[in-house]
């Protein structure tokens, strides 16, 4: 039933000193949809694939804002990604009350890591089964986090994650040095083409199925931040017809790399 | 290994027929994947460096930090599952924030290594726990002047607290090295994670135990050994970070901080000279960097 | 006399008559603070165009007895705030750990320190709110000075109900009487802040802080003050007030050493 003795739990280890309940949580990670983070001098933005269980039922939510400046795209178990995104929210939210500040990045994020290292220590816990990007900006500018089932946080430049997601990968691995200087709408583009990488062969970016984050700051200081946008349905348009397959399309690639 | 397949390998707190705790030592062995952390006490402060492999092109150069601020005079860091490392950090920062609430003065570095020993012992022993999968190291400047209580806020008598021995040193450089047993020992110079061999062989040259080093050399030293003990995994690139701690004199006055920027820079140039010519000959170079390191102590 | 050790440090029956234990009953509602017991006086202080002054003297009474003589009501945090104490000492040493615990707690963020004064004002507001509510106060008016997000001069007061209040100059104690109408008269809007130098603000608050020795009984000539402006904190616990003239108390007799 179990490859090996060492899985059943996780609180114990392997003779290599491995958690094997905490590497297949991650695995929950790749079979969810991909999506993909990016930031630049000024902006952080998230572009994610939807998917639906079923030709009738809806698309599951990939982006979720959490407060005016933080925004995450989530790729695993929804569920406890709700978990996670309700947990940041009342976080984000204390830290408005008590201080009237909005609450720093990376504060938020190593929140939610320190909240999942414990489910990986105790037992009758399981690690979470999703992994987020969580974008936003505070004093010091724009940023974008990875937080994995481990609880492992890091502050990345770009990143994907979920199924295919190593497409995406290296494509922001080769065009990464442009990204720092690149506008709001490059760095959709960019989020967007590395998006599409992933797809799977039959597979376009549609209205229904695409989900686009954004979030900035417009000048010096908190005070001129441009807040967590969310695209989705109708109003994600605009920017799936920037990569459409066409002409266009084509030109836009070649401009990138 | 013996263990494998004994079925007493399998559950926290429980002991082989021979007497000894596995979870506890495979933990130890996810300690010894980890990159190498160092500590380094000197006469006059003390320094902490790690190495941090760059496991993606895609991390921001610079950020994540590995090496933690406990309390204003204390820093720790830790190798093996950075996660676990956080928790530790954490617990530590909780027990330095109790220790001020109940005393109204800063935790020691003794007191504080005593604490997180305990908090690290008791996850070995229950079944439903599994232990720390870190080595934690933990260095702090306990201040030599009487200091003023938390929250003073008239001079108070001005003959001090009294009680201490006459021409007894009080305060001063610790440095602590606490592993997933809970066991912790003071040292000299602590090394753990994947390169602890080669940093511990790379210390044991310095004679710490004279009490000599000072800080700025302990710095130039500390870039070093990391460089020294990468070498053995050179096909991953990694990242060098450095805090130090410095006596209320000192450049930090007594506070836990980053090496500065340009001292960083210094130091691991320093170190990769000195890795370069350690291939052609080890004894030539050393004695061509020693002048130069003391040069710049006098500036 | 009753030697029982129940009758220790007690008044003596037969001089004062019979104890009143209702004071030590254990039955009966809880009751907290009821009063301040060491206490602080007047804070003053004043917007310019670049920061804010603000000042306290050195004084904790014990009722009217002037108990300690080098007690610094100005508490600076992170380098960039000042918030200055009136009310309960004891409740002051409390929020000046908790603020140093607060500001301990921030350096462990890699990113720095972001608390301003406006969000320090907020924290010490809500902790003065959530105490009241609980009907154990904390027995203090503060004033907050120093810098807001947008780096502007920032100065505002919270107190033992959580009342907050914001204004171009703000005085506690018997200051918010004899210092406020001086100092209004200097700033009396925002307009007036930004024309406002650092020396004429310094020159009013100084004044003011002469006017409060003058007439308030339970202040001191030994004062601490305070200039916040973008460069940081220049504190002086240390300042003795200077050029006195009682001649307004020529005429008056029957007080303090002049009894004829």
């Amino acid at each position: 039933m179990f490859r090996n003795n060492y899985d059943n739990d996780s609180v114990t280890f392997s003779p290599q000193g491995r958690i094997f309940q905490v590497e297949y949580a991650s695995e929950a990670v790749k079979q969810g949809s991909v999506v993909v983070g990016i930031v630049s001098k000024t902006h952080a933005v998230l572009v994610a694939l939807k998917r639906n269980a079923e030709e009738l039922s809806s698309y599951q939510k990939k982006v979720i804002s959490i407060d005016e400046h933080v925004g995450v795209a989530i790729a695993g178990l929804a569920s406890d990604a709700r978990v996670l995104s309700n947990f940041m929210k009342t976080q984000s939210l204390s830290s408005r009350l008590t201080y009237g500040r909005a609450i720093p990045l990376e504060r938020i994020v190593s929140a939610i890591g320190d909240r999942a290292q414990t489910n990986t220590q105790h037992y009758g816990k399981r690690p979470y089964g999703v992994g987020l990007l969580v974008t936003g900006v505070d004093e010091t500018g724009p940023h974008l986090f990875e937080f994995q089932p481990s609880g492992m946080t890091q502050e990345m430049v770009a990143c994907a994650i979920g199924a295919r997601s190593q497409m995406a990968r290296t494509y922001l691995e080769r065009n990464m040095e442009v990204f720092v200087e690149c506008g709001r709408e490059e760095l959709v583009k960019h989020g967007l083409l590395a998006l599409k990488e992933s797809l799977a062969q039959d597979k376009e970016l549609t209205v229904e199925n695409c989900s686009v984050g954004v979030v900035g700051i417009r000048g010096e200081g908190m005070k001129t931040i441009e807040g967590f946008k969310l695209y989705d349905g109708q109003e994600v348009k605009k920017w799936v017809d920037l990569v459409a397959d066409g002409a266009e399309a084509e030109e836009a690639m070649e401009v990138d790399s | 290994m013996t263990s494998i397949g004994t079925g007493y390998d399998l559950t926290n707190s429980v002991f082989s027929p021979d007497g000894r705790n596995f979870q506890v030592e495979y933990a130890v062995k996810a300690v010894e994947n980890g990159g190498t952390s160092i500590g380094i006490r000197c006469k006059d402060g003390v320094v902490l460096a790690c190495e941090k492999v760059i496991t993606s092109k895609l991390l921001k150069a610079g950020a994540n930090k590995r090496i933690a601020t406990i309390d204003r005079h204390m820093g720790a860091v830790s190798s093996g599952l950075v996660p676990d490392g956080r928790h530790f950090t954490s617990r530590a920062r909780e027990e330095a924030a109790s220790w001020r609430k109940v005393y109204k003065s800063p935790i020691t570095t003794a007191d504080l290594a005593g604490r997180m020993g305990g908090y690290m012992q008791a996850y070995t022993l229950y079944s439903s726990v599994r232990p720390f999968g870190v080595t934690a190291i933990v260095a702090g400047w306990d201040s030599e002047l009487e200091l003023p209580v938390d929250g003073q806020v008239g001079s108070g008598p001005s003959i001090g607290s009294g009680g201490k021995a006459k021409d007894k040193k009080y305060g001063g450089p610790g440095l602590y090295m606490i592993e997933p047993s809970g066991i912790y020992w003071g040292y000299y110079g602590a090394a753990t994670g994947k390169g602890r061999q080669t940093a511990k062989a790379e210390m044991e040259k310095l004679n710490l135990a004279e009490g000599k080093m000072s800080l700025l050399d302990g710095v130039k030293e500390a870039a070093k050994i990391i460089y020294v003990a990468h070498a053995d995994n050179k096909d991953k690139e990694f990242e060098l970070e450095m805090t130090w701690i410095s006596n209320l004199e000192g450049p930090t006055k007594g506070r836990h901080q980053e090496v500065p920027k340009e001292l960083l820079e210094d130091a691991e140039k320093l170190a990769k000279k000195a890795l370069d010519g350690d291939d052609d000959d080890e004894e030539e170079t050393k004695d061509e960097n020693k002048p130069a390191e003391a040069d710049k102590m006098e500036e | 006399m009753n030697h029982l050790p129940q009758s220790w440090g007690r008044p003596r029956d037969d001089i004062y008559g019979a104890y009143d234990h209702s004071y030590l009953q254990s039955n009966g509602p809880n009751q907290h603070t009821q009063s301040p017991i060491v206490t602080g006086t007047s804070v003053i202080a004043l917007k310019f165009k670049d920061g804010v002054v603000i000042a306290a003297d050195n004084l904790a009474s014990y009722g009217s007895l002037a108990r300690f003589t080098d007690v610094k009501r100005l508490r600076s945090f992170a380098d960039s705030s000042i918030v200055g104490f009136g009310g309960d000492v004891s409740d002051m040493q409390y929020l000046d750990r908790l603020l140093s615990s607060l500001d301990t707690r921030e350096a462990y963020c890699s990113s720095g320190h972001s608390l301003n004064a406006q969000n320090l004002h907020t924290y010490l507001a809500k902790v003065f709110y959530k105490r009241r509510s609980e009907f154990s106060p904390l027995w203090n008016q503060v004033l907050v000075a120093g810098l807001d997000a947008e780096s502007k001069p920032f100065l505002a007061s919270a107190d033992l109900l959580g009342t907050t209040f914001s204004a171009p100059s703000l005085a506690t104690g018997f200051g918010a009487h004899l210092a406020q109408p001086l100092l209004r008269k200097v700033a009396p809007d925002e307009d007036a802040v930004a024309k406002l130098s650092e020396e004429e603000a310094v020159q009013a608050v100084k004044e003011s802080m002469k006017v409060l020795f003058y007439r308030d009984a339970r202040s001191l000539d030994k004062y601490s003050i305070a200039v916040v402006t973008k460069a940081g904190i220049r504190l002086k616990e240390d300042e003795k007030l200077e050029n006195q003239s009682w001649a307004f108390a020529d005429k008056i007799r029957g007080y303090g050493t002049q009894v004829n």
